[in-house]
């Protein structure tokens, strides 16, 4: 993936967490504008930042929360639970994505349905209070049929779309001097994303006499519209000046084309070409009239013409024409005797083949076609042909000179406007005009006004076209960029180095941690070999000074790791609130289901432990908490009923106790009953009735986490996956952590997790088993036993022992090992034994014999080994032999 | 070599910018906030702005009419928005940049206008 999506993926997950923490903080304070800016600033960061990528249906959505966000934080829309519900909804679906990108590096072409859906859910909120300005965009779609297409060009426009009325009123408008223009405005695809509302755009055009909207394809079938894309063209008549228009379209001049359109060309006669008497003698009569100027004949004839023929006809209308000519130009012989002799054929003019004899502005109209309109005017001393680049350029900077002057920076903004024109200049090779703009700045400024430059803009630039003025060199910094640079240089010294202010902290990837760990853990057990090295000099080379100058370097090397090492660990700390902070989500949206009320508290989220501990953590405590929710706390009514507040507590708090930390998660609901958790375990079978009766109910309450128990009497989809705290009690004793339980009926539960801060470093021990050797963690051990061959009983072909009273099973560590040697006894035929604790019960492992217990890194199984499940890992030694460390519970 | 500073609180934006500018051989710069700009461009010389509007703490606009108004730097200014509006093109305009463009950036429109407002001839 590359590093700029990374980036973005990084981004907007802070992004996306930080919308969901606002929004719970907006439950609590709907009204606070503050935590309204932020959230929205949330919501446009990654809104803008995933319009770097090619990801429609994320923008999509977050397009319209952007917008939704917007109208809350001005006040437009209320901020209501809905509304945050269906933020948090679309902000899943991001997160989603974001995920599926980490992955894949790019999103399902599935989610269009799903993006859709939620941004309308999204609009539909900003619609329902501010119909008119919003979600205007979907409106367009809607409402395209407002003009009825009839398309079938004639000349190269389509003319004779427009209805006769109007083309007769456009010709008039043309008759009496105004200019007329074909408007072809094809927004862009995204335009809405760029917030264009085209359509708002086309009706709003200044002299608008008609306009008329196509689409560019065929529509698709409703299901796979999209209507955030804008298909549209929409072609427009009016009769505004040119300026006026290119000064309407001025941010979308790309998408504009404006054709001047000499006013006869709209004279196309329409109708039904069949039928109707044509009357040869009607044509010859008429010419006549008209060469010999009898205008008032020529009317008259027409006029009586007219009144015998269906006014459905094609000749109808072009007798209507006429008519309307010789009203307005007596004079054109010419385009009469057109459309005369058009009567003849039933075919309207072909008035731009006519050229010669009717308009003028013909070639305009050729000419108009090939650019897209804005910059095609040549000014003198500067390059014909302005890229579209260089004239906004020219145009922004025209806007600012024209400016009010009352602002207290304007020399600041003179300077800055001379600063980008004479750049601009400059890049497209006219330096020639440099210098004058220099003058014209100086001017500028002892004037304290911006006519001159904009007096010398608008002289090598058309208005309305481009334009800009230069710098005077002599001006102080903001001139040309070299002088500016050596002078500032000068003035402030550049010392980047010394000042630099960056980040306090730097994002590293995980995986480098990871590999610092090991690393560091390599080191350790490297550094391990050294008192080795130290014996084998003395013990066997007999060098013993070299040994002890050894033992010496390795004390140094020693510190300088174990302190290395702890660093590296603190690195890899991370407070608890990365797993706490699912929690509010968590908890709000599951009592909303359940249809409970639960404040929760959190406290000690700062606490910090290794982040694999953490990690580890996320999953059982998710677990416990919803147990509380779903099992703990009762319905509001029943706890009103109880003498309990309506709305119940769930407490959750991490603290650390010397090098462990314990979170206790604690609820005021119904608590444990132990007399159901009892008759349940009886039920199952996970306890016999012998047992039953022996059980105290610190024990009953405990059998929560027998494997297989489930005190839900529905399964919900909430907690009773059919799984049970016993899932909890294995996650959480897999990193070396125990977890203790307390209830008390009616009052509430109480779960206390103790953690070790880190698990980078594991204790084992040591022990012998046909001559290989095996770690054992230190944290399964209980003791360690030397039990004389005479005390080993065998019963029912196992083998047991009795300790302090107690029997204790015995089991050899070979035949667990599928190794069929006996175990090996010492001189006086006392047999080494491992005690073990496994769950309550303690179990006899039989070894060869014991060695030291040593600090190891310990190292998951990989590749084909991670099947192995008797090992909970290995790790390298100091003589660089690798240890297998066993797994205790899976071996038995 | 020409030195642009990049303001904008959004780190893939800023990211984004630096990877094209820096790949034309610019000198880039970054500041995540107005504040921090307006500390940057009192002890460092920029060619170039390049300002987003909406930031935490100083947004856009106030930066640059500080910039332009204690006179600290009178060098070209593109803001870079999400909005469209006329509106918000001439409070930008006002506030002292010098061009206003409206996001998505495509990577050519950045490096053709800062060629321009930097003078550099294009080929």
């Amino acid at each position: 993936m590359n590093p700029l999506l990374e980036q973005f993926i990084s981004e907007s997950r802070e992004s996306l967490q930080g919308i969901g923490e606002k929004l719970m903080q907006l439950e609590k304070e709907p009204e606070s504008s503050e935590l309204m800016t932020e959230l929205f600033r949330f919501v446009h960061t990654l809104k803008g930042n995933s319009g770097l990528f090619d990801l429609p249906e994320l923008t999509r959505v977050l397009h319209a929360g952007e917008d939704l966000m917007d109208a809350v934080r001005n006040g437009e829309v209320a901020y209501s639970p809905l509304l945050a519900d269906r933020l948090l909804d679309a902000m899943d679906f991001v997160g989603l994505l974001c995920d599926e990108i980490d992955t894949n590096g790019s999103t399902d072409a599935k989610h269009v349905n799903n993006s859709v859906r939620l941004a309308d859910s999204l609009r539909q909120l900003i619609v329902v209070i501010v119909p008119t300005t919003e979600g205007a965009s979907s409106a367009v779609v809607n409402e395209l049929p407002i003009v009825p297409e009839q398309p079938d060009p004639a000349n190269q426009l389509p003319l004779s779309d427009i209805p006769e009325e109007i083309s007769m009123a456009a010709y008039r408008a043309a008759v009496t001097g105004k200019p007329l223009h074909w408007l072809a405005y094809s927004p862009v695809e995204e335009c809405f994303f760029q917030g264009d509302d085209p359509f708002y755009q086309a009706r709003q055009t200044p002299g608008i006499l008609w306009g008329d909207i196509t689409a560019r394809t065929p529509w698709p079938k409703l299901a796979e519209l999209d209507p955030y894309c804008c298909v549209l063209d929409f072609s427009i008549l009016s009769t505004a000046t040119l300026e006026e228009l290119q000064e309407y379209y001025r941010y979308v001049p790309d998408q504009v084309r404006i054709i001047p359109v000499p006013g006869s060309f709209l004279i196309l006669p329409q109708g039904e070409p069949n039928g109707g008497p044509v009357y040869e003698d009607f044509v010859a009569d008429a010419l006549k009239m008209l060469h010999a100027n009898n205008i008032a004949g020529l009317t008259h004839a027409t006029r009586s013409m007219l009144d015998v023929s269906n006014p459905n006809l094609w000749l109808s209308a072009a007798l209507r024409w006429l008519l309307l000519v010789i009203e307005l130009e007596p004079d054109n012989v010419f385009v009469c005797e057109r459309i005369l002799l058009s009567l003849r054929t039933m075919t309207p003019p072909v008035w731009h083949e006519l050229a010669g004899g009717c308009d003028t502005r013909i070639n305009g109209d050729v000419n108009s076609e090939l650019p897209h309109n804005l910059a095609q005017e040549e000014s003198e001393p500067v390059p014909a042909m302005l890229s579209p680049e260089v004239t906004a350029l020219i145009a922004a900077q025209r806007e600012i000179l024209s400016l009010p002057d009352d602002i207290a920076w304007l020399a600041g903004r003179l300077k800055s406007v001379a600063a980008s024109l004479s750049g601009c200049l400059h890049a497209i090779g006219a330096n020639g005009i440099i210098q004058s703009l220099g003058a014209a700045l100086d001017e500028a400024l002892a004037q304290r006004a911006s006519a001159p430059l904009l007096h010398w803009l608008d002289s090598h630039f058309k208005p309305s076209v481009d334009a800009a003025p230069f710098l005077p060199q002599s001006v102080q910094p903001a001139t040309t960029t070299q002088i500016g640079q050596s002078v500032e240089e000068v003035k402030y010294g550049r010392r980047a180095e010394d000042s630099y202010s960056g980040p306090k902290s730097i994002k590293v990837d995980q995986v480098k941690i990871d590999r610092l760990m090991n690393l560091i853990g390599e080191m350790v057990v490297a550094k391990n070999a050294l008192p080795y090295l130290a014996g084998r000099a003395e013990n066997v080379f007999g060098v013993r000074d070299l040994s002890r100058e050894i033992k010496s370097q390795y004390a140094v090397i020693n510190r300088i790791a174990e302190e290395m090492q702890d660093t590296i660990m603190q690195v890899r700390m991370m407070p608890v609130s990365f797993v706490f902070q699912r929690f509010p989500r968590l908890v709000r949206d599951t009592s909303h289901k359940l249809g409970k009320e639960v404040n929760l508290i959190l406290e000690g989220e700062e606490t910090e432990a290794d982040k694999n501990i953490i990690e580890s953590l996320g999953d059982p405590l998710v677990h416990i908490v919803r147990n509380s929710l779903d099992h703990g706390v009762e319905m509001p009514d029943v706890r009103r009923a109880l003498g309990k507040p309506a709305t119940g507590t769930i407490f959750i708090r991490a603290t650390q106790e010397a090098d462990r930390v314990v979170i206790e998660i604690r609820d005021d609901g119904k608590g444990i009953d132990p007399e159901i958790i009892k008759r349940l375990a009886l039920e199952k079978g996970i306890i016999d009735n012998e047992r039953l009766e022996r059980l105290t109910d610190q024990e009953a309450v405990n059998l929560v986490f027998a494997a297989g128990f489930s005190t839900a009497s529905v399964i919900s989809d909430l907690s009773g996956r059919g799984v049970g705290m016993d899932v909890v009690r294995t996650a959480i004793e897999k990193v070396n952590g125990t977890l203790q339980l307390e209830s008390e009926k009616g009052r509430g539960t109480r779960i206390r997790l103790s953690l070790p801060l880190s698990m980078a470093v594991t204790n084992v021990m040591i022990v012998e088993s046909n001559n290989q050797l095996f770690g054992v963690p230190i944290g399964s051990v209980v003791e360690t036993v030397r039990i004389p061959r005479a005390d080993i009983h065998t019963i029912k072909k196992n083998q047991a022992t009795v300790l302090r009273g107690r029997i204790v099973p015995l089991k050899p560590l070979n035949s667990l090992l599928g190794q069929h040697v006996p175990p090996r006894a010492n001189e006086e035929d006392e047999l080494a034994v491992l005690i073990v604790s496994l769950g309550d019960e303690s179990v006899g492992i039989m070894v060869d014999n014991f060695r030291e217990t040593v600090e190891i890194i310990l190292k998951p199984m990989t590749g084909v080994l991670a099947g192995l499940s008797a090992y909970a890992g290995s790790a390298l030694l100091g003589d660089g032999s690798v240890l297998m460390v066993l797994d205790i519970k899976e071996i038995l | 070599m020409k030195r642009i500073l990049i303001v904008d609180d959004a780190a893939t934006m800023r990211m984004y910018y630096r990877s094209i500018l820096e790949g034309a051989g610019y000198q880039v710069d970054e500041a995540i906030n107005g504040i921090e700009a307006m500390e940057k461009s009192l002890q460092e010389f920029f060619d170039l702005y390049i300002v987003d509007v909406n930031m935490p703490k100083q947004d856009g606009y106030s930066f640059l009419s500080e910039l332009r108004s204690r006179d600290i730097s009178q060098n070209p200014a593109m803001m870079i928005s999400t909005e469209a509006s006329a509106n918000d093109r001439m409070r930008a305009l006002v506030s002292g940049a010098n061009l206003y463009l409206v996001k998505p950036i495509k990577p050519d429109q950045l490096l053709t206008n800062c060629r321009l407002l930097l003078g550099e001839v294009h080929e």
